[in-house]
């Protein structure tokens, strides 16, 4: 019983112990993974093919349309 | 480079903001309404009576057409200062407390060991829980460690339980103990009631209990120190815990329970706090009774979970005057013991 | 790379309410839920103002921080999305969000909180792009289509810029001195000025 006990808390209490402090959201895109979420990036898909380019100039083209002092003016 | 001047455009907007704001901010909310349409006559275009009012997220003339709780503040600032409270010190410090609760209670075990009861058992058995009493210590104890598990997952769980689990089995635990948190919760509470009218008559303070609390049970020292049918420390698990705790714990978990009618956030993130806090010490607290109740004093175990009868010589050690009640004698005789007998005998501390 | 930003602009809102029709359209959001609103402040006297309002994708994102199972993930473009299927319910998110984002909807007895919803900037969620598993939980992926969200596209006065945070910058500062006055940018100090966290990936350009 004794040694169980022992046993019992030397493993619970790192773990427990482990619980000090806010949790680090840091991490970053790796292998189709946002912080061990699965999801891959915007340009990953059959639209872009991985041309991630392409997919940059596309939201730029969009960014700037927003823009209606250059849309009414430049084009 | 590019961000660095978005960034600094950024902030010398908020400078103007804040030099626009600082001037007018003593004036009341009232009546900003008004003072936003003379603005506007004076001053086209300039807002300040109008953002302040966004800032502090009270004008009563904020509205929007999405039906909702809040849905008409548009920045709550004390969302912010909830995380900081509820991921710093209510975790850092409620995991030490416990952490220390656990160190404490282990150190005791390695110190002095479980208590036994000193001298020879007599095989005489006298009754000290009724059937009732048991069910309703066990349908609480078990609620109660419901609770306390699935609690710990959702404030700690994210710590230590989802680096070794992984996201998906970590949810899935978090989703269990979400649920059972949720519906044990109102059986905890009802039952913790039920157990507080039943056991309510045997925890009332008597003058005896400042005596045990002053020697410390014995628990220290080893001394024997009589009781009741509880001694003080049990007392004060039953009004402390049982009662205050409870009450605390419940009703701040009750107003999180039903977001149904319309409390905001606020009140939301106070309860949280509340909750949390009251929680970790219940806790921290309980352990102590667990253990005495378990490993920590030898047959108090078997009492509550077999037949609820004890033998003489236990209820002799760890509760005399009670003992003596049942025996029919009027006075203890615990403070008259030999002095060899009060050596060899070891108070129970049951918490 | 880019950092997704929204930009509300009182000066020019209207309140028709059209972000929050076209986010509905977009993802086909159930009923009750609201991941975009408009509110309107001092309605009826002169001088009233609008803002639109959802999911600023923050800097430092306290639904993030204080989620129990950590559901939240921050995209390369700095887009904060989640995982349903990690989602527990609790509404932790709810409490911590400055600008009352998370959405959850009521499926159950004792007022129990489904799947948190929120804004996704359009860029749906862990699934695999324009799948019909995305679109029920997240809508519509219309970044990976190269677009920017819906509300902010359709917008008739352009009151609501989302996109790249320098572009749509330069864009309200050029409105500014055009205009002369109304140069706030409404919740960016909350919603972006703390560091980023998780910090962009290294190598990314800033």
């Amino acid at each position: 019983m004794r040694r169980i006990l022992v046993v019992a808390m030397a493993v619970v209490l790192p773990l427990v112990a482990g619980g000090c402090g806010e949790k680090p959201t840091v991490t970053v895109y790796k292998q189709g993974k946002y912080q061990g979420k699965p999801d891959t990036q915007p340009w990953d898909n059959e639209r872009f093919k991985g041309d991630k380019v392409a997919w940059e100039k596309a939201v730029k083209a969009r960014n700037l349309g927003q823009n209606e002092y250059e849309r009414v003016i430049a084009h | 480079m590019h961000g660095n001047l978005a960034l600094r455009w950024v902030a010398w907007l908020s400078i103007a903001l804040v030099a626009m704001l600082l001037p007018r901010f003593a004036l009341a909310a009232e009546g900003s309404a008004q003072q936003q349409a003379e603005r506007q006559i004076v001053q086209p275009l300039n807002n300040a009576p109008l953002w302040r009012d966004v800032r502090k997220g009270e004008n009563p003339y904020q509205t929007t057409q999405v039906r909702g709780i809040e849905t008409n503040v548009l920045v709550q600032t004390e969302g912010q200062i909830w995380r900081e409270i509820r991921n710093g010190p209510v975790t850092v410090y409620g995991g030490y407390l416990l952490v220390l609760a656990a160190l404490a209670i282990l150190g005791y075990y390695l110190w002095k060991g479980p208590i036994k009861v000193h001298g020879q058992l007599t095989g005489r058995k006298i009754r000290r829980l009724s059937p009732w009493d048991r069910t309703i210590h066990w349908t609480v104890g078990i609620s109660w460690l419901i609770m306390a598990l699935s609690g710990l997952v959702m404030l700690f769980g994210k710590y230590f339980a989802l680096p070794v689990l992984g996201y998906t089995l970590f949810s899935w635990l978090a989703i269990l103990s979400k649920n059972l948190h949720n519906f044990v919760g109102p059986v905890f509470l009802i039952a913790a009631a039920l157990m507080f009218i039943t056991y309510l008559a045997r925890n009332m303070p008597a003058a005896h209990d400042i005596r045990w609390l002053l020697k410390g049970g014995g628990m220290l020292t080893g001394e024997h120190v009589p009781s009741g049918f509880f001694n003080a420390g049990e007392k004060v698990v039953f009004w402390l815990g049982l009662f205050l705790f409870t009450i605390v714990v419940g009703a701040s978990g009750l107003v999180q329970l039903f977001p149904n009618f319309d409390q905001g956030r606020v009140v939301m993130q106070y309860s949280n706090v509340i909750h949390a806090v009251t929680a970790v010490v219940y806790i921290a607290m309980m352990l102590g009774h667990i253990y005495l109740g378990t490993v920590g004093v030898e047959g108090a175990y078997d009492a509550m979970r077999y037949d609820g009868m004890v033998d003489e010589a236990w209820a002799k050690e760890h509760h005399e005057y009670w003992y003596n009640e049942v025996k029919g004698q009027s006075t203890a005789a615990g403070g008259a013991a030999s002095p060899a007998r009060a050596a060899a005998m070891k108070e129970g501390w049951k918490l | 790379m880019a950092r997704m930003k929204f930009l509300a602009d009182a000066e020019r809102c209207i309140e028709c309410n059209g972000c929050v029709t076209a986010c509905k359209q977009e993802h086909e959001i159930p009923w009750g839920v609201n991941r975009r609103r408009v509110v309107t402040l001092n309605d009826g006297t002169p001088g009233e103002k609008s803002i639109s309002v959802a999911c600023m994708h923050c800097s430092d994102a306290p639904c993030m921080a204080v989620c129990p199972v950590d559901v939240f993930y921050k995209t390369s473009e700095g887009i904060v999305l989640h995982d349903k299927d990690l989602c527990i319910g609790c509404g932790y998110c709810f409490y911590a969000c400055p600008f009352g984002a998370p959405q959850f909807p009521q499926d159950g007895a004792f007022g129990l909180r489904g799947k948190m919803d929120k804004c996704t900037f359009c860029a749906g969620g862990p699934e695999p792009d324009f799948s019909d598993a995305e679109f029920k939980k997240y809508g519509r992926n219309r970044i990976a289509e190269g677009k920017l969200p819906a509300c902010a596209e359709m917008c008739s006065t352009k009151a609501l810029l989302g996109g790249d945070g320098d572009v749509i910058a330069d864009i309200y500062r050029r409105r500014v001195t055009t205009r002369g006055k109304g140069s706030e940018v409404w919740g960016w100090g909350t919603a972006y000025g703390r560091p980023e966290k998780p910090p962009a990936q290294p190598g990314a350009k800033s």
